[in-house]
């Protein structure tokens, strides 16, 4: 090293910094990707605002090409989204348009569309590079009689957003924020990068929403809930105990040192109750009392033996509460807004362990009308999801491309060459859910194909495909039929005539094999519509027994809700009064439920 | 019950009568009508030692009317038509010619749009269901085929063949100079007479090599008949080799490569006829004719150049493959009269060579007639099988 270069001061870089000069990796590295991510991210927002404070949401999104842009071939291009959430209190327009990594959801162990707190501030920062102006925010708090209307801007030294051109003004909207960005960009609208496939999915995982949306010369498109019913935020759950390995452990146990032994691991860990922690402690030869003494008095060999113990235990599934799902019934409902659907089946899959964290696979299948003839040869129309957020670039390395393909479709009657994905009139959705999702890169666009998250879709796919494959084989038979009607109606007269011709027969003799044909061939065709009744039957057996399935599931719920409750109680009960905190929220919860409990009464 | 053996005309169409006024009785009586064939394949093939050739077992395949099947049978009755009237009038058609004439006839009548043919194969295949049906050759019902072999070369062989008119037309084989004479269509039609007594009449796998042997004067040596076979024996040449061996009263010898193609598919379709045609072999094979060589023992006497068989030669070995399958399921390799043949296929599969014919021209290099000397040295010495 030289003696200069050693003389170099090593300084810190603002994180809104490094963000602004790596944008491509949170999403902005093409023009179509920029104006993709822009109103993904400004749609995130909007749909976690509604759902955290219990509104049903109404969006609007706007997108306008105001003319040429400053970058080699791009159009400068409008994008504002309207949301009817509970709007922004002005001390935090600026940290939620213009800082990094200011995020009320951060660590929470929540599967939230929106996690660090990057996205929406990358857009300004997008904004700001290439038309040289800010986020255009509108915001209003349901209590104010004025909107707050400014710009927002970052500092990009210090990482703080600037409010500019600030005033008030009245708005018609009760409550609600608009953001408005001015970028360089390019629209596509259909395809991986295409805003009607954004769209489209984003409409099939929100059946709460309804979007109205404008895009350049199209006219608006409204698209209205399917539920009126704003989905349960999951509540921030501790880990599951097979969650963690060594390491975390044992930091994990350093954040508790100052509780007790059992609240640590009741507490700190779900699915563990004050029986399974003294259960724990006997099968890893720690004596009973230690159970009352404080965490950092078991020594690092007791921890290891405890996390091994845990290793080697049965723990219930992680709470279904933690990733949170849509539910078959919502996504039946949704799936009929992807555009005309001949016939469909949806799967939502019990959540379960992969890669040591809780997931929960949600699969749809649809078979389009529109596309049925033209769309035989062509690949499905897949849509990702991960934690409700449409994913669109990098497919091939995604767990859900990778577990499409491996299922084999061609047993459910569906067109596929091995290894590669099906093709037909289809649109496959999966929806991954879960606190922890891993991804392949910043821009969150492909998940982490372990073999573990690949086999939970593989199975949710597998059995939606089974359900279909029933609808399949109902429309194969009457294929079946109508083609043997075609080919008798062909063929028999054009034998009987020759035949006669040949032979000289007589009218008579003609009209008889006519019959005689007719009868022969019409045997055949009973057989098929035997076959054909066969199959309609099992297809309606299985409809029914869905329309049962849904039907139960708000009964499900009911009891499972009476259940928990009975549980958090006795524990309440065993723990006593130390956790007001979460004795409140769980209060809070229950209350929750109740109501939608009720609103599901009301619905069947 | 149709009899095996050449048929005339006339109960060709009584057939085909027979067979449409069944079908259209069965239609009226609301029955399935049934198409009964004769199963042609080797496992029901039977070889009698004292016919010597294979024959068909009792093995049939229905036909039924059904809704998968109404189509085929719609335009094999379509086809029998069209076959009808062209006995009727003495005209003949090949394949080619008659899925031509099918197309032209679909095009004028919108009605009979659905028995339309896509390509040749399906025409063709519609002929053949005829014949198995009906259980005749296609040259009975006027559909020839552009056969290729059989050159035959002789200073002592006189043809006489009966034309479609009547009249007769005598073909004096001494007469026609370095031309062969070649048997078309139907050498059933042919009948042979000898003017002098033949010592023998040969036939030789390679034309050329056949062309070879009249050209250096064989012909003119030996009171001899000389055939070019021309590689697997069409049923114009093994007709004619079944014709020659029936009217003229001489041993005949085959001459062909040492391997198994020519063992199992050349000789002995020429001697004993195939699994595809089991119910014509009666009239085109020709249970008499020896096997010459070149014989295992040939390449050792005369220290011909022989091949290694390539193990990265797929045919080669699928040939050998077959071999040891003709072994096991060949009625004819299994039969105990035709032993040696199946000793030969055995050295073959052992050895895994080959010897070509034309490996007699390394015996004696200078002299262009050291094949014929061979091949009349073999004859008189009783070298074949």
């Amino acid at each position: 090293m030289t003696k200069n270069k050693a003389n170099e001061k090593i300084v810190a870089n603002s994180t809104a910094e490094y963000f602004a000069k790596n944008l491509q990796q949170v999403g902005f590295s093409s023009p179509i990707k920029a104006v993709l991510t822009t109103v993904k991210e400004a749609m995130d927002n909007a749909l976690d605002a509604c759902e955290e404070h219990g509104i049903l949401p109404n969006i609007r999104v706007d997108i306008k090409k105001l003319g040429l842009g400053s970058l080699k071939n791009t159009d400068r291009i409008s994008i504002k989204v309207l949301d009817n959430g509970p709007g922004i209190e002005e001390k935090y327009v600026p940290m939620v348009f213009g800082q990094y990594l200011a995020s009320s959801k951060f660590g929470q162990g929540r599967p939230s569309r929106g996690q660090q707190g990057i996205g929406i501030s990358a857009a300004t920062t997008w904004a700001l590079q290439t038309s040289a102006i800010g986020a255009k925010v509108t915001t209003k708090r349901e209590n104010e009689r004025k909107a707050l209307r400014c710009v927002v801007v970052t500092d990009l030294k210090k990482n703080e957003g600037i409010l500019k051109d600030k005033e008030k003004i009245n708005w018609e909207n009760p409550h609600g924020t608009e953001v408005e960005f001015i970028i360089d960009g390019k629209i596509q609208m259909n395809g991986e990068g295409g805003l009607l496939t954004y769209l489209r999915g984003t409409i099939l995982l929100n059946p709460h929403m309804t979007l109205t949306y404008h895009l350049t010369e199209m006219e608006p498109v409204t698209v209205e809930r399917v539920i009126d019913e704003v989905p349960e935020i999951p509540k921030a759950t501790p880990p599951h105990p097979h969650t963690m390995k060594l390491g975390e452990f044992l930091s994990y146990a350093r954040l508790f040192s100052s509780h007790k032994n059992a609240e640590w691991l009741c507490k700190g860990f779900s699915r563990v109750s004050p029986n399974i922690a003294a259960t724990l402690f006997k099968n890893s030869g720690l004596p009973k009392t230690l159970l009352d003494k404080k965490v950092n008095t078991l020594t690092s060999d007791q921890l290891k033996k405890l996390f091994q113990t845990i290793q080697d235990s049965e723990f219930q599934a992680p709470s279904t509460k933690s990733v949170m799902s849509l539910g078959e019934k919502a996504l039946s409902l949704s799936v009929m807004r992807l555009g005309k659907v001949d016939y469909f089946s949806v799967v939502t899959r019990k959540p379960a362990i992969c890669d040591f964290k809780p997931v929960q696979v949600e699969v749809a299948i649809a078979r389009l009308f529109e596309k049925k003839s033209d769309g035989e040869d062509s690949s499905v129309q897949i849509l990702r999801f991960a934690n409700r957020v449409p994913l669109q670039f990098d497919k091939a390395s995604c767990a859900i491309v990778k577990s499409i393909s491996s299922v084999n479709w061609k047993s459910y009657s569906i067109k596929q060459t091995k290894g590669n994905l099906p093709s037909g009139p289809y649109i496959i959705a999966v929806s991954v859910v879960s606190p922890f999702l891993k991804f392949k890169n910043a821009s969150k666009e492909t998940i982490d194909a372990t073999d573990e998250l690949v086999t939970e879709i593989r199975k949710a796919l597998m059995k939606a495909g089974q359900s279909l494959s029933r609808h399949i084989k109902k429309e194969a038979k009457t294929q079946e039929l109508e083609n043997k009607i075609k080919h008798i109606e062909k063929f028999g007269p054009v034998l009987v005539n020759t035949l006669c011709r040949i032979l000289g027969a007589s009218e008579a003799k003609k009209k008889k094999a006519e019959e005689g044909i007719e009868k022969i061939l019409g045997r055949d065709n009973l057989k098929t519509r035997q076959q054909l009744d066969e199959v309609e039957e099992r297809l309606n057996v299985h409809l029914a027994s869905r329309k049962d399935q849904f039907d139960s599931f708000i009964k499900e719920d009911e009891e499972l809700q009476a259940r928990q409750e009975a549980l958090l109680r006795a524990e309440e009960e065993i723990l006593g009064t130390r956790y007001n905190d979460d004795e409140t929220s769980s209060k809070k919860e229950f209350s929750r439920k109740k109501k939608s409990s009720k609103k599901n009464k009301s619905r069947l | 019950m149709v009899k095996y053996g050449i048929k005339d005309q006339k109960s060709i169409e009584k057939i085909a009568m027979g067979l449409c006024d069944t079908i259209l009785t069965d239609l009226t009586q609301g029955k399935r009508p049934r198409l009964q064939a004769t199963k042609s394949s080797l496992d029901n093939a039977i070889y009698s030692p004292t016919l010597g050739y294979l024959t068909p077992g009792p093995k049939k395949t229905i036909t039924e009317l059904n809704v998968a099947s109404v189509k085929k049978m719609s335009r094999a009755i379509f086809v029998l038509d069209i076959l009808l009237k062209n006995i009727k009038t003495g005209a003949v058609n090949t394949k080619r010619e008659l899925y031509y004439i099918c197309k032209g006839l679909l095009k004028q009548n919108p009605e009979l749009k659905p028995l339309d043919f896509e390509d040749q194969p399906e025409s063709d295949g519609i002929i053949d269901f005829l014949c198995e049906i009906i259980e005749c050759y296609r040259e009975e019902l006027n559909c020839y085929a552009n056969d290729r072999g059989g050159q035959t070369y002789s200073k002592c062989l006189i043809v006489t063949e009966t034309l479609p008119n009547g009249k007769k037309a005598k073909i004096d084989l001494s007469k026609l100079g370095t031309s062969p004479f070649t048997p078309k269509n139907r050498p059933q039609n042919l009948a042979l007479t000898a003017s002098k007594k033949i010592e023998f009449c040969l036939v030789v796998e390679s034309e050329g090599t056949a062309n070879t042997l009249v050209s250096n004067g064989m012909t003119e040596r030996y009171d001899c008949i000389v055939v070019g076979a021309q590689g697997v024996p069409s049923n114009s040449v093994r007709a004619w080799v079944k014709r020659i061996q029936e009217q003229v009263d001489v041993p005949i010898y085959f001459f062909g490569d040492l391997d198994a193609y020519t063992l199992q598919n050349i000789f002995r379709t020429l001697k004993a006829g195939s699994a595809a045609s089991i119910i014509r072999n009666a009239d085109f094979s020709a249970p008499e004719v020896r096997f010459l060589g070149v014989l295992p023992e040939d390449v050792k006497k005369y220290d011909l150049f022989s091949y290694d068989v390539k193990s990265n030669d797929p045919s080669e070995m699928r040939s050998l493959k077959k071999a040891q399958d003709a072994l096991e399921n060949d009625p004819f390799f299994k039969s105990q009269r035709n032993r040696p043949l199946a000793k030969i296929l055995e050295w073959l599969i052992e050895n895994k060579k080959r010897c070509e014919q034309q490996a007699f021209f390394s015996v004696d290099a200078n002299d262009p007639l050291a094949l014929e000397k061979i091949l009349i040295k073999k004859i008189r010495e009783g070298s074949y099988i």
